[in-house]
């Protein structure tokens, strides 16, 4: 019988921080294009602020590496 | 219709809204010895671009009044196009409309005294719904009788109230009457427009009966100035300000001294209004009042900024913020030519 837990308990700490990375990507994107749009020396600062909610998904995928690899 | 994205929207108000001037440049515009170092001073401002358009044809003063003028407009009309098919379009307008109400009060005074079309053009401010080209065809008719009938053919709504009223004001050849409907008129058909429980309908409504708030009380003073009848006094009051209902209005009115009325606003935020000088009172010079009134005002407009970042609020403190500085920048320009001294025009200016 296969143990269904451990890939959906990874699946879900890997797919809900894809979506919190999504949401707040979205709307510091478009804030972030609204503020290039008027200063557009702001470029360089607003691609790392439009990165920074990477950090959320990449925290999903490693909690989801650790829970195939511990768990398994 | 679709949705707005505030965080997009915003995010250029806000970045337009660092570029407005802070205090060192206004102290720099105060500490220059005339008109032309004002406008090299403005030169290097977010100003550049409309002086210089406007320097080809105007020199001096005009130079500035067209410029602030033109730059005004298109500030709003950016923000008008930012948020154009969207919901939050009807609220734009509702804080536009009060441009063109001033429009429109501007040519009505103008034709009823006879002033010249270019004069009246001078003095308006095309950011509401009512552009340069509508205001022109306006500014060019003989008589008050002829914009109302303009407007009304046009199917403007400010049409009706004027239209309702001008029997009226052919028989007592008083345009206070005239003016006295359209701001009803607006004030109602605004708050009518706001009365959901939306947080953008709370808050335009609260900047709305803010501003009926000041009306009124500006409309007591000149009552109690002008010694009108109290009988006849409701009908110069609008319903519907944020502090102050009729009745209080009306009690103040029954006073029937500017000290007794400013009394009543004792525990009102309006009781910054006692604070006057004793020789303004005796003279009964209530144009102190007003301006008190109009920086109060524009405070409340600017301080919308610090409400809700994503909401109409920022785009309403924005439009305060940029009538702050051009009102401040003409008072700072015809000072100078009117060689009013730094101290009286310190005093003079709206909000630094």
């Amino acid at each position: 019988m296969v143990d269904w837990g451990i890939p959906i308990g990874a699946g879900i700490a890997f797919g809900l921080g894809a979506l919190g990375t999504g949401i707040a990507q979205s709307k510091i994107g478009s804030a972030g294009a609204g503020t290039i749009a008027e200063k557009p020396e702001t470029f360089g600062l607003m691609v790392i602020l439009v990165a920074i909610p990477e950090t959320l998904v990449i925290l999903g995928f490693v909690v989801a590496t650790m829970i195939m690899i511990m768990l398994k | 219709m679709i949705r707005v994205e505030y965080d997009y929207v915003n995010a250029r108000v806000k970045g337009m809204k660092s570029r407005l001037l802070d205090r060192t440049v206004f102290e720099t515009l105060i500490l220059k010895p005339d008109i032309d170092a004002i406008i090299t001073e403005l030169s290097t401002t977010a100003y550049k671009e409309e002086l210089e358009k406007a320097s080809v044809q105007y020199a001096g003063i005009s130079c500035i009044e067209v410029a602030t003028r033109r730059d005004f407009t298109r500030a709003f009309r950016n923000i008008f196009k930012l948020m154009r098919g969207d919901e939050s379009e009807r609220y734009i307008r509702i804080v536009l409309g009060r441009w063109d109400i001033q429009n429109i009060k501007t040519i009505l005074r103008g034709k009823n005294i006879h002033v010249t079309a270019t004069e009246i053009h001078e003095c308006l401010i095309p950011a509401g719904e009512l552009d340069e080209t509508t205001l022109i065809e306006l500014v060019k008719q003989p008589d008050v009788k002829a914009v109302i009938d303009l407007l009304a053919t046009w199917g403007i709504d400010y049409a009706k109230p004027l239209t309702r009223n001008f029997r009226e004001f052919s028989e007592k050849r008083d345009l206070a009457i005239l003016e006295y409907a359209i701001d009803r008129y607006y004030f109602e058909s605004a708050l009518d427009a706001v009365s959901g429980d939306a947080e953008e309908d709370q808050i335009v409504r609260e900047i709305l009966m803010t501003e009926i708030d000041v009306t009124n009380i500006k409309n007591v003073l000149r009552i109690i100035r002008d010694r009108i009848d109290p009988e006849e006094a409701p009908h110069y009051l609008i319903e519907g300000g944020i502090t102050l209902d009729v009745t209080k209005l009306q009690t103040m009115i029954k006073t029937g001294t500017l000290e007794g009325a400013i009394k009543q606003l004792d525990n009102t935020p309006y009781n910054f209004l006692a604070k006057v000088p004793d020789e303004v009172f005796k003279s009964k010079k209530i144009s102190v009042f007003e301006k008190d009134l109009d920086r109060y005002l524009i405070r409340q407009g600017i301080s919308r900024f610090l409400g809700d970042p994503l909401s109409i609020a920022i785009p309403i403190g924005y439009i305060w913020a940029k009538f702050n500085e051009v009102t401040n920048i003409r008072i700072i320009a015809r000072c100078k030519t009117a060689d009013v001294p730094e101290k009286e025009l310190r005093g003079e200016l709206v909000y630094v």
